[in-house]
């Protein structure tokens, strides 16, 4: 399910508004191959219809509208004397509201391998009826989306390791085919659908190199962190040394950059390449708290922005500025994108404490990295003391699960949820003041899927 | 060019300037001449950034310890930005294929060209 809203404003009283190539570009960026397309009028006074545009045609329809409703023709919803709470502004229209209901409120449409499919003659209008106002149609597509926007990700990604040299591409295919959950891609691409130049082809491309950057960075950082399994799958260092695993994530950390220069927009490669220095100097933060582990909500802050909240951010900018959105709109999405990584680090932290997670419990503080449930219990009144203890010293299996037995005692997992979710809020208050193109609830909806997971 | 325009660029990395990287970026400020005045001394130092960072991590031989491999990955990044501030496109182009060159032929256990060679003749892609 695609979600949209199409906006126009009317400048007449009757005015007929041809929504056909909206309507087509709402389908080419979802990726709908087969299925419908769902209008619904947001108005009383503004209806649908699917017929011909044709200037003189669309006239005879004014026409045949003033004959069967006229204006003024003593219609009783005017009749302001015998309404009950009439507002000041309440138009004389009840002309309006009778042509409206000779017409349609909704209409579906089919889609067939991606085409609107409509008769040689018809086009689709909404119709003002009441104008001059601004208007909303609410647009809905259900149906298959085989050809998704995560689908041309998928096959970028392949191409691109197709023609890298084997002992490099085979690691990371390896890593890129067990998964993940794609969201700085998808926050690519959501956010290259909000500027005049949309082309989901180079959005693509851009989430892609986005992708690879991300996991080149994670092959380094699974060698740091000594970790031997990752998406289910043995990590590069584990299963090929860490020669190997230096060499594949400078390759990918090299080509991920010449991907995203070679798109020749200066701004995208500058927040880029901001993002992936915020990400290498906070793992060195990261790794240097590890000495006063498990720290503090200040210092883990100032990490997690770096180490994920960073690429989240350049995600949502460099999608808007690829797409040449307005300074507005990139503005707010880099916020948003800075919030919705933060809150994304912190529910990810509490996946490490989740049995129905599928990922091995207690791996994070095996590995003593930093994480919020875990500075929050070291600071509660009862538990904290042990939970500081335990940490300092060895950690074997008992420790890990007493720690684990400990954090789930104290309120931290739950004061964790709480912010993260008053973050995912703050982010999307981010994008209040903006225009989306009908994307809002798509963006709102990650960022909310985002945080509430388990895995 | 004085250290002083360049002590943004340095954060975290003052004690590696002392430590060779200042010896390693005057040798590429031969190589940046034909570029603007300002320019040349960001695009010396991120070529410098980068072999420096290629060399703290060990590529191409045995692995560098994690902390240390931290450093020169920031190096690399640092490099990176560097570029993408102030390098033309070829040459931003020209420097990742360089560390695509170098770090391919170590994960094939090859001989690469020494990285130098690599990054001089990558600054000199906008010619």
């Amino acid at each position: 399910m695609n979600s949209a809203r199409l906006g126009f404003t009317s400048s007449s009283a009757t005015e007929f508004f041809d929504l056909t190539e909206r309507i087509r570009d709402q389908i080419a960026r979802s990726g709908l191959r087969n299925g419908r397309v769902h209008l619904q009028s947001l108005h009383t006074t503004v209806g649908l219809a699917v017929n011909e545009n044709e200037p003189l045609l669309l006239r005879d329809f004014e026409t045949m509208l003033e004959r069967l409703a006229p204006v003024g023709a003593g219609y009783e919803h005017d009749d302001f004397e015998r309404r009950f709470d009439v507002p000041l502004d309440e138009p004389v229209n009840g002309h309006a509201h009778c042509r409206q209901i000779l017409l349609s409120a909704f209409l579906t449409l089919l889609v067939e391998e991606g085409e609107l499919v409509l008769g040689r003659w018809q086009s689709v209008f909404a119709v003002e009826l009441d104008g001059p106002r601004q208007r909303q149609i609410a647009v809905q597509l259900d149906g298959d989306f085989a050809r998704s926007q995560e689908a041309l990700v998928e096959a970028e990604l392949a191409r691109q390791l197709l023609v890298d040299p084997e002992p490099v591409s085979a690691p990371m295919r390896r890593l890129v085919e067990a998964g993940g959950k794609r969201l700085r891609p998808r926050l690519v691409q959501l956010t290259a659908a909000l500027g005049p130049r949309n082309d989901p082809l180079r959005a693509a491309e851009l989430a892609a190199a986005v992708e690879l950057l991300h996991n080149a960075t994670l092959i380094h950082d699974d060698y740091v962190d000594e970790s031997t399994h990752r998406r289910g799958r043995p990590t590069v260092a584990a299963a090929e040394g860490p020669e190997r695993a230096i060499a594949v994530g400078d390759y990918y950390f090299a080509k991920a950059t010449r991907l995203v220069a070679e798109m020749g927009n200066p701004a995208v490669t500058a927040a880029i390449a901001e993002a992936l220095e915020a990400i290498c100097a906070s793992q060195i933060d990261d790794v240097a708290l590890r000495g006063a582990y498990p720290g503090d909500r200040e210092s883990y802050l100032r990490v997690i922005r770096g180490k994920t909240a960073s690429l989240f951010s350049a995600a949502c900018a460099s999608g808007a500025l690829i797409a040449d959105a307005s300074p507005e709109v990139v503005g707010a999405l880099r916020r948003f994108g800075e919030l919705l990584g933060t809150a994304f680090q912190m529910a990810d932290d509490m996946v490490d404490f989740s049995p129905s997670s599928g990922k091995p419990l207690g791996l994070d503080i095996r590995q003593r990295v930093l994480s919020l449930p875990l500075i929050y219990a070291a600071e509660d009144r009862d538990v904290g003391p042990e939970v500081r203890r335990l940490l300092a010293g060895t950690l074997g299996d008992s420790e890990v699960g007493r720690v684990t037995e400990l954090v789930n005692a104290t309120d931290a997992l739950t004061r964790v949820r709480r912010e993260a979710q008053a973050l995912v809020e703050a982010a999307v208050r981010e994008l209040e003041a903006v225009e989306l193109d009908g994307l809002r609830p798509t963006l709102v909806g990650l960022a909310r899927s985002a945080v509430d997971r388990e895995s | 060019m004085s250290v002083q325009l360049l002590d943004r660029e340095l954060d975290r990395l003052h004690d590696l300037w002392t430590d060779g990287l200042s010896e390693t970026y005057r040798v590429y400020l031969d190589s940046v001449r034909h570029f603007e005045p300002g320019v040349q001394e960001k695009l010396a130092l991120a070529a410098a950034l980068i072999e420096v960072g290629t060399r703290l991590q060990g590529l191409g031989s045995r692995a560098a310890p994690p902390t240390t491999l931290l450093m020169g990955d920031l190096c690399l990044a640092r490099g990176s930005r560097l570029l993408a501030d102030h390098a033309p496109l070829a040459v931003q182009v020209a420097f990742a294929r360089a560390i695509e060159t170098v770090s391919s032929a170590a994960a094939s256990h090859q001989a690469a060209p020494p990285t130098r060679v690599l990054l001089q003749q990558s600054l000199g892609a906008a010619r």
